[in-house]
């Protein structure tokens, strides 16, 4: 029998986890509900959000700052994308923007490898220490993580209700062209919305960063997870997508007490299939009649 | 003030519109009559710049709007009331005024000012302003379509078969909004299957049929004359 | 009519030719890379029958690559003297199997859930085979010795670079005839039509899901025999092609090259592996970034490739 504590904090570490995903996958999700994108290099904007932190938190020794800088980067170098290769595809088959986004997801995976070397890059959690949960010592920093990431979504889900851009944005989500007929000006609201979505995933990045260490290669990884929480969250759904993450996490994290952490992910690929197979929809949402 | 000179339109191979040409003056309440399917509507749409045209222009208050997009139309003065309403569903209707009144260049009294204008003119919209859109009737849906429309302070609508639907007393309704409208100083073109309706609010009258416009003429000519109404609409008036 | 029929002949034979003598002519580096555009071609084509006939972008290719030569593998090693024929079909068999399992849950799913469900069957598969480290040498795959060319009843001979050219160059000719036919028969037809307006080829009456299955089987097939061609050329087998970065590539060659012409993928692969080479020398490492941007600009700019202004006249 597995001990209780262990139960216990791997059901943190699976919320964490979650907590961060969900980061992630909102964005992925707001991207995708508002202008039918799927984007391939999300995960990549995630790992170089993470690189920039590295550097802004060797210059300046604060963590703050690290994810305040990659955030603002991330937002601009995802606006600039959207402009030069997303613009002039709208309209076109949606095959094309998958194919865009995954050159794009290329260059920025291996620029990354050539800025910053394939050696792992660190970035030091702004609060050590445990504190005692049972019989167990559990990082602050994770729960930390977790409540930031709480925080984020929820400023976004603000944001969202109501500001005068969140009503753009929702407006433009639901009907493009009457948004347009409105003189909601619709291209920037697309940029807009893919430079929040960066933002967020750089969030993750530097969020994730001091818990395993910073690679080029760690951004596929939650690619493919945001990818997989999405559907099963229901595509354009962003509660959705948040208890997706959560319970995809918690899953996982309860496998790998059983198997490797490798092995745990195909946990969430099985849930996929289900998915895709029963309901398609989403999970988490009431199939339409 | 609008005017469209020899327009063709295409929805990818189909040749929609043969070469339309009307004007709407400041002011002026205009009607545009046609069977279902001559283009009247994509007449509108064309306008707005919802759909490019392929050869021709449209002008507004000298400006070239052939190929702007639809929200810089919008910024220039014309709105645009749709066939099926377009109603942001899962907007309140609050948030669907906004749309229009969170506009840049409006003060926050001036918001307020034509907020409640619009709540004068539709006191239902005031009563289900956290409703949300999707949840209202249909009469209450084109009356939000319109209010929508005004809250850009536009030049001319594009109102697009406002009647469709509706029952008689809405219809009612519709005709002292249209009355309001043209006090306010706003012009008017109207696409409509209701031909005494039409008749009665509209100065001028166009009829299409088949992607052009074949007949031009002040109201009361038409309701003189019922014949050409028969000859192109094959209904009586 | 005739005309355009004798010169597309005409090309074909040139072609053809140019490449059985290239062996003979070229430097021991350029041979051998040669014989790789071959294989990776024939790769790309099997793609571009889902991609570009029938409009379903699949992410999984690397599934059927490396599952064509992991049973290869097995085939050498694990059955007595190692025998082609032998290899060669339980290569495709593995390969097929796979097509069989990813087509029967993925192709009831539109365009963007397919690529995704393809994209997370290739992870499934390198998971598993990276883990299973008792049948597939885990990490560092499996190697073998290269098989005899043999014709029973003929006898047998090694190959040599030069003849496993020759071999290579006609399984991927054989290959390419045999899809050539597929695209142009009624089958390819409304696999077409299927691409270009699904619901309206179902509501004609055919059956789609059907079509589909049967497309994503016989393109899981000829990349298996690419994953099968590879194996033999290089003996080894390992879990990097199972990755998703070869299912990426052939979706590259299909782009550059030109998607729904056949010959299309194949020059995409030509002109990707120049690319690599050429930047190589400049980049080592990172000739990634020039050529992944080169991609993405022709998706923007030149969606239908190098050479997709042939596409009708070679489905005519």
């Amino acid at each position: 029998m597995i001990p209780f504590e262990q139960l216990l904090v791997q059901a943190i570490n699976g919320i964490v986890t979650g907590m961060i995903l969900a980061l992630v996958a909102s964005g992925l999700t707001l991207i995708f509900g508002i202008m039918d994108v799927v984007n391939f290099a999300h995960g990549d904007l995630f790992m170089l959000g993470a690189y920039v932190g590295t550097t802004v938190f060797v210059t300046t020794g604060n963590f703050w700052l690290a994810l305040l800088g990659a955030c603002v980067t991330m937002a601009a170098l995802g606006a600039a994308l959207q402009i030069t290769t997303l613009r002039p595809l709208l309209g076109r088959d949606p095959l094309t923007t998958i194919l865009a986004t995954f050159g794009i997801s290329l260059v920025l995976q291996n620029y990354a490898l050539w800025q910053y070397g394939p050696v792992p890059r660190k970035i030091m959690e702004p609060l050590t220490g445990h504190f005692q949960l049972f019989h167990i010592e559990y990082p602050w920093y994770r729960l930390l993580i977790a409540m930031l990431s709480g925080v984020i979504i929820g400023g976004l889900w603000l944001f969202m209700k109501y500001g005068t851009y969140g009503i753009w944005i929702r407006a433009t989500t639901q009907d493009r062209l009457m948004a347009s007929a409105m003189g909601i000006p619709v291209p920037r609201v697309h940029t807009g919305v893919f430079a929040i979505g960066a933002a967020m995933a750089a969030a993750s990045g530097v969020l994730f960063a001091p818990l395993v260490g910073v690679n080029h290669a760690m951004g596929f990884d939650f690619t493919l997870r945001a990818f997989v929480v999405v559907v099963v969250g229901g595509m354009g759904n962003l509660g959705g997508s948040i208890l997706a993450s959560i319970f995809l996490s918690l899953l996982e994290a309860f496998a790998s007490l059983w198997v490797s952490p490798a092995q745990a992910v195909i946990v969430s690929f099985i849930v996929l299939i289900l998915t895709l197979l029963f309901r398609p929809t989403g999970l988490f949402v009431p199939t339409p009649k | 003030m609008l005017s469209l000179q020899d327009v063709h339109t295409y929805y990818g191979k189909s040749h929609v519109l043969h070469g339309v040409s009307l004007e709407v003056g400041p002011g002026e309440v205009v009607g545009l009559l046609g069977r279902n399917g001559v283009g009247k509507s994509t007449t509108l749409k064309t306008v707005m710049g919802l759909v490019r045209a392929a050869d021709g222009r449209v002008v507004f208050d000298g400006r070239d709007l052939t190929g702007l997009a639809p929200h810089h139309v919008a910024r220039l003065g014309i709105a645009w009331v749709p066939e099926d309403r377009r109603i942001f569903r899962l907007l309140t209707v609050m948030e669907n005024l906004r749309t229009g009144l969170d506009r840049q260049g409006v003060t926050e009294p001036r918001r307020r000012e034509l907020l409640d204008k619009v709540y004068a003119s539709f006191p239902v919209l005031r009563e289900r302003r956290h409703q949300a859109g999707g949840t209202l009737s249909g009469g209450e849906q084109q009356m939000l379509a319109i209010a929508r429309a005004m809250t850009l302070e536009p030049k001319i609508i594009l109102l697009d078969e406002p009647t469709e639907g509706l029952m008689p007393r809405m219809v009612a309704q519709i005709r002292e909004i249209i009355d309001v409208l043209r006090r306010d100083g706003l012009a008017i073109l109207l696409v409509e299957q209701n031909v005494p309706l039409t008749l009665e609010v509209c100065a001028r009258v166009y009829i299409m049929e088949k992607g052009q416009v074949r007949y031009r003429g002040p109201a009361g000519e038409l309701r003189a004359n019922e014949t050409i109404i028969h000859q192109y609409l094959g209904v009586s008036a | 009519m005739r005309t355009q029929r004798t010169g597309y002949w005409v090309g074909f034979v040139v072609v053809l030719g140019l490449l059985t003598v290239a062996p003979l002519v070229l430097p021991e580096f350029w041979r051998r890379f040669v014989t790789e555009i071959l294989i990776w071609g024939l790769l790309a084509m099997s793609s571009d029958l889902l991609i570009g006939y029938t409009g379903m972008v699949s992410f999984g290719h690397s599934a059927f690559f490396g599952l064509g030569m992991y049973g290869t593998a097995a085939a050498l090693l694990a059955l007595g003297p190692p025998n082609l024929w032998l290899a060669l079909s339980s290569g495709l068999v593995s390969a097929a199997v796979v097509a069989a399992f990813v087509a029967y849950f993925a192709t009831r799913l539109r365009d963007i859930y397919f690529a995704i469900t393809t994209l997370v069957f290739s992870q499934i598969f390198y998971v598993i085979i990276f883990t299973w480290t008792d049948m597939t040498g885990g990490e560092n795959g499996l190697t073998f010795s290269q098989p005899p060319f043999s014709i029973p009843g003929l006898g047998s001979g090694r190959f040599t670079p030069v003849t496993l050219h020759w071999f290579v160059l006609g399984v991927v000719t054989l290959s390419y005839l045999g899809l050539r036919r597929i695209t142009q028969s009624p089958f390819g037809m409304v696999l077409q039509s299927i691409r270009e307006n699904e619901a309206r080829t179902r509501a004609i009456g055919y059956h789609v899901e059907r079509y589909k299955i049967v497309a994503v089987m016989l393109s899981g097939l000829f990349a298996g025999l690419a994953g099968v061609l590879y194996a033999i050329q290089n003996k080894f087998a390992a879990p990097d092609f199972v990755l998703f970065l070869v299912s990426g590539e052939a979706v590259i060659f299909n782009v550059m090259g030109g998607m729904g012409t056949l010959v299309g993928p194949v020059a995409g692969a030509a002109f990707f592996l120049l690319l690599r080479e050429a930047f190589s020398r400049f980049f080592p490492e990172y000739y990634l970034i020039p050529v992944g941007v080169i991609f993405t600009l022709m998706v923007v700019f030149l969606p239908q490739g190098l050479l997709g202004f042939l596409r009708r006249r070679l489905n005519a």
